[in-house]
């Protein structure tokens, strides 16, 4: 297990990483990841992670060594479009039982892989490993080296049980593993000045195929995807790419900064979704392979697919600006950058009251500004009653997130949009915005959201459910109250610095009072941030806001 | 042959056997005179071409394929529907028998129903003997508390007086002077079912509160607190009136359900055959004049029973086969400003629960277009749902829909902006029906279990929903009425979704890249 916990540290201490290269040394050693807080909700554990990073590699059978609990629960729950292979949506597991754990589920797991490979002859095993199995000591590593010399064919170790840490985690030591075990282990059967990655990118929807003919008309080729639609025969040779796409997601960081080490792939960090994205991610591709010795008529041809998609995409979402005229939208996005998404909505004529900026970097939360204006909510992380309390009076009326936060928003009656993994259409690219605005109208428009809003007919108006669940609401938390001191109580008590307990209104008193500007000034006076460090940005933002002294701008923050 | 004892074949295999295709095609070749494939071929795709579909809607005395059944069959099934009644319908015995398997075949149920068994020299002479023995015979073999009298075409052609006849078969001793004789006159070339069922039950109600034919003295109406519900023409009248039952217990309501066949139509094997099963016992049918409304789950099936009903005393609503949440709001208000009861909490608690389904699966259905034919209340009620939905019922097509009714309905269509491109074809039938699906495809289309035909031809995925429904087992027993039976309603389609989205994404390695396991 030390080698595990070696790659761990190592993976957590990313320099790629920007909030990282921003971080105290023992901060660093903390990791990025956030401490899991006993008998709270929590999210996908590292296994998880792994799996839905790696599942989308079609030609690979992915076996998962451990009790039936974690295939059983996780099996082809990955929309991702596959072109060719069916393989990877069967599910493979050893399905321990309690004379594994006893005796060990080396000899099972060896046996499976075998059984795999006869029957099935897939490009690649890919073996995950679990929490029992690494805890009583199977070694898979060792089971995967003897299996693939003994049966012929790539048998990869994916060391990324359950118990090491998040779902986060779990994503970049799959990456580690592709590091480790695939890349650059085969040869391109040709190469070219065009050849490309795109790592992170996991097609659901088939959504990369929305992008692709752009690629095709440019000449550009992708050499592999990790790992959407991707083939192991195209992973294990990326190393030949010219330059590499990071698409909208720090997961796999590690991946594209290792390469680019290793193999001198040099990458950017991109995103389709959003049409000035779009264009960007195009332009950035064709700047990186000139720069790699492409010719140089691909920056001009590709500025001329570039006019010509956005033209054709701004007028087909011109109609839409008279629909939606004066119709407010709340953005809560996971991978989905927010702010490029914020550009088009706006284009589209909507107002874009809250947009989350939970993963978002600082240069983005200043695009967001820059677009939206001062006044705009920034969602930082909002537990689910927060945010309910939030769309009850937000004013809002659609909101866009993922599925996690779909049954928040359909009781509090709002119309809500599926725009993370598990939506059933493409987004991606000029044409997915297009799709995304019809999609918002459609949204918008469903008479059942009026039948949502309006309370039973037997309800009297006074006492309609509206009031009732906003009044209980109410009584809880903060905000939105309409009694302006319990307002101002409830607003001041809001926790910034968890680890040492500092409240918004001590921050704010300290900063009038000493007349403070910097953040080691506040976390001298009052010890808020001297913890774990998340809070920073937040204490950061509050000595922005009153720095301009508008007092909106500080409820902004704190709300 | 194919065919041997060892292993006997059914027909879906057997035919298909070499020795069959070789019979059937040299039949075809020898004797039938053939016409060229192409041109057969040529003569389909024609009949599928909006010019065809111009000379099909100006059709005028041919019905194809009619969406409607006759008026003795509503008068079986509302006959049913009384304790211990057995239904009598004068006139040709084969008629009868059509109405028994009609109902059988949807309820998978038994249904008892006697004939006078008219011949010939009935037709010539009169069927009075027939109804003299008839009545005679059924009262002793069947042991009924009633005799519920209505007519084919055949007894009502030659002009047959049921209110003569029956007087006259009790005056001969057929059945005892007291003995309950309600009658209607039900001839198949007027209305439809539904026309049927509600002469029949004004009839049955007008013998019970008009004085039992001239034997008794009128009932004097004497308000109580009471609300009679009819159901109307129902193919889910078994469980549509438990599910009414039960609402109307929730409320606290006190009330007669007219004409109720939930029990008769499923009746539990146990041992024992029950000819007669539940039913609106003969006195509650007597007095529902006493009642302070009534309430008609289908305006169309109830015209001339309401209006008999309101000519007693007591307040009439007539709602259109209501399903969803608004239609179903609109029911219980009526309920609560009649009764000034208050809705339970578990009422609004499965309200709340049918608008969060819809909501959850609204994505799915919004803007799919739906082809609707039916009985009118019926069509009336779903595309009323599926407005509500944001689907468009494009076609809502009615055999034995009036001018009225078309009316109503496109009052209906215009209050949507989902209703924009909906039209409603009042009178028409299903092979207008097939042209619409040909010439304006949609998605998917509403109706009994004829509709597989127009399925299979036009490729428009059918959700069987109405009367009848032969080719799937026991829907009857579900609700389609209430916040519940809304749900049931919503699940029948989205299903039918789902499985077409499966259906158009399953063939391997070429669009099963969406064949996902989460929809």
């Amino acid at each position: 297990m030390s080698s595990l916990s070696a790659t761990v540290q190592e993976v957590l201490n990313e320099p790629g990483c920007a909030k990282n290269a921003n971080k105290t040394q023992e901060q660093r050693k903390k990791g990025c990841i956030k401490q899991l807080q006993p008998g709270g909700v929590a999210g996908g554990c590292a296994f998880d992670g792994a799996k839905i990073a790696l599942q989308p590699f079609t030609d690979v059978a992915h076996l998962v060594h451990g009790p039936i609990a974690c295939e059983g629960n996780s099996w082809d729950n990955r929309g991702s479009a596959s072109s060719g292979s069916n393989l990877w949506r069967t599910g493979f597991t050893t399905d321990m039982s309690e004379t594994d754990i006893v005796f060990g589920g080396e000899k099972r797991l060896y046996k499976a892989i075998k059984q795999i490979v006869e029957k099935y002859c897939p490009e690649a095993v890919f073996v995950y490993q679990t929490c029992v199995p690494a805890m009583i000591g199977d070694d898979i590593n060792a089971v995967c080296k003897a299996a693939a010399r003994r049966f012929g064919r790539p048998v990869i170790p994916i060391n990324s049980p359950g118990f090491v840490g998040s779902k986060n985690l779990g994503t970049k030591l799959a990456g580690e593993a592709l590091l480790e075990h695939v890349i650059g282990t085969q040869e391109p059967a040709c190469t070219t000045p065009y050849d490309i990655n795109l790592i992170g990118e996991y097609n659901l929807s088939g959504e990369l195929w929305q992008v692709k003919p752009l690629f095709d008309e440019l000449g550009i080729r992708i050499l592999s995807t990790i790992s959407g639609d991707g083939k192991y025969r195209d992973i294990a040779s990326s190393h030949r790419a010219r330059a590499a796409m990071m698409v909208c997601s720090k997961a796999m960081i590690n991946v594209a900064r290792k390469m680019e080490q290793r193999y001198g792939i040099p990458f950017f960090e991109g995103s389709f979704y959003g049409i000035q994205d779009s264009s960007n991610s195009l332009r950035k591709i064709a700047r990186l392979l000139v720069e790699q010795g492409a010719p140089d008529d691909l920056i001009e041809r590709t500025d001329a697919v570039v006019a010509r998609e956005e033209e054709r995409a701004w007028a087909a979402i011109e109609p839409y600006r008279f629909r939606f005229r004066g119709k407010k939208v709340l953005l809560i996005t996971g991978g989905v950058k927010s702010w490029s998404v914020v550009a088009a909505l706006q284009e589209a004529g909507l107002e874009v009251v809250g947009t989350s900026v939970k993963k978002s970097t600082k240069e983005d939360k200043e695009r967001i500004k820059e677009l939206m204006g001062h006044d705009t909510h920034m969602i930082e992380d909002m537990p689910p009653r927060e945010m309910y309390k939030m769309l009850k009076n937000a004013k809002a009326d659609i909101m866009l997130s993922g599925g996690k936060s779909q049954f928040v928003a359909l009781k509090a009656a709002m119309p809500w949009l599926d725009i993370n993994q598990e939506r059933c259409h493409a987004y991606m690219g000029y044409v997915g915005m297009v799709k995304l605005i019809e999609e918002i109208d459609k949204a918008l428009f469903n008479p059942i959201w009026q039948q949502l809003r309006r309370p039973a007919p037997w309800d009297d108006v006074a006492d309609d459910q509206q009031g009732k669940a906003g009044a209980k609401v109410g009584t809880q938390t903060t905000g939105f109250t309409a009694d302006p001191i319990v307002a101002a109580r409830i607003r001041r008590a809001k926790k910034i610095c968890l680890c040492k307990a500092v409240d918004l209104g001590t921050i704010e008193d300290t900063i009038r009072s000493h007349g403070l500007t910097s953040l080691d000034a506040v976390r001298h006076q009052t010890s808020a941030s001297s913890g774990c460090g998340d809070c920073k940005s937040r204490i950061e933002d509050i000595l922005a806001a009153m720095l301009v002294s508008s007092p909106s701008a500080l409820l902004q923050v704190a709300e | 042959m194919v065919q041997n004892a060892e292993h006997v074949l059914d027909h879906f295999e057997l035919f298909r056997g070499p020795e069959y295709q070789q019979m059937l095609a040299n039949k075809k070749k020898m004797f039938e005179n053939p016409r060229e494939t192409a041109e057969v071929e040529r003569v389909r795709e024609w009949t599928k071409t909006p010019e065809y579909r111009e000379k099909n809607f100006a059709r005028e005395a041919l019905t194809i394929n009619p969406a409607k059944a006759c008026q003795p069959l509503g008068a079986v099934f509302a006959s049913v529907g009384f304790e211990g009644t057995l239904p009598f319908v004068h006139g040709s015995q084969g008629c009868v028998a059509y109405y028994r398997s009609h109902l059988s075949r949807h309820f998978k149920e038994p249904t008892s129903c006697v004939s006078s068994s008219m011949t010939e020299d009935a037709a010539v002479f009169g069927g009075l003997n027939n109804m003299i023995d008839g009545l005679a015979n059924s009262y002793n073999m069947y042991k009924p508390k009633m005799i519920a009298v209505s007519t084919t075409c055949m007894a009502e052609v030659i002009g047959d007086d049921l209110n003569a006849f029956i007087k006259t078969s009790k005056e001969k001793g057929s059945v005892p002077a007291e003995f309950d004789v309600p009658f209607a006159h039900t001839p198949a070339f007027v209305g439809s079912h539904i026309t049927g069922y509600d002469n029949t039950l004004r009839g049955v109600l007008e013998y019970f509160w008009d004085g039992k034919a001239g034997a008794t003295p009128k009932l004097e109406r004497k308000p109580n607190e009471k609300i009679n519900f009819i159901g109307g023409f129902d193919g889910y009248t078994v469980g549509n009136i438990r599910e009414i039952k039960r609402i109307f217990d929730l409320i606290g309501i006190g009330y007669t359900i007219l004409a109720d066949n939930s029990d008769v139509f499923d009746t539990p094997t146990d041992g024992e055959f029950r000819m007669y099963d539940g039913g609106t016992t003969l006195e509650d049918a007597a007095n529902a004049v006493h009642a302070k409304a009534t309430i008609s789950m289908q305006q169309w099936c109830t015209e001339k029973t309401l209006s008999f009903i309101e000519g007693h005393g007591h307040e009439v609503v007539a709602f259109n086969h209501p399903v969803g949440v608004s239609a179903t709001d609109e029911v219980l208000m009526t309920l609560l400003r009649i009764t000034g009861k208050e809705i339970p909490e578990e009422l609004s608690r499965e309200r709340g629960r049918l608008v969060d389904a819809m909501a959850d699966s609204s994505a799915h259905i919004h803007g799919k277009k739906f082809a609707i034919y039916g009985d009118p209340d019926l069509c009336y009620g779903l595309a009323a749902f599926l407005l509500e939905l944001g689907a468009e019922p494009t076609h809502v097509l009615s055999t034995n829909g009036n001018k009225a009714w078309g009316e109503k309905v496109e009052a209906l269509l215009a209050s949507s902006p989902f209703g924009k491109s909906c039209h409603v074809y009042p009178g028409r039938d299903l092979w207008h029906m097939r042209s619409l699906l040909f010439t304006e495809p949609v998605d998917f289309l509403i109706g009994n279990t004829y509709g597989k035909y127009l399925e299979r031809d036009t490729g428009t995925p059918l959700i069987r929903i109405g009367f009848p429904v032969f080719d799937r087992h026991h829907h009857h027993r579900y609700p389609v009425w209430g916040y519940q039976g809304g749900m049931n309603v919503l699940v029948k389609i989205l299903d039918k979704i789902f499985d077409e989205m499966d259906k158009r994404t399953n063939v391997v390695g070429k669009t099963d890249y969406s064949f996902d396991i989460i929809r």
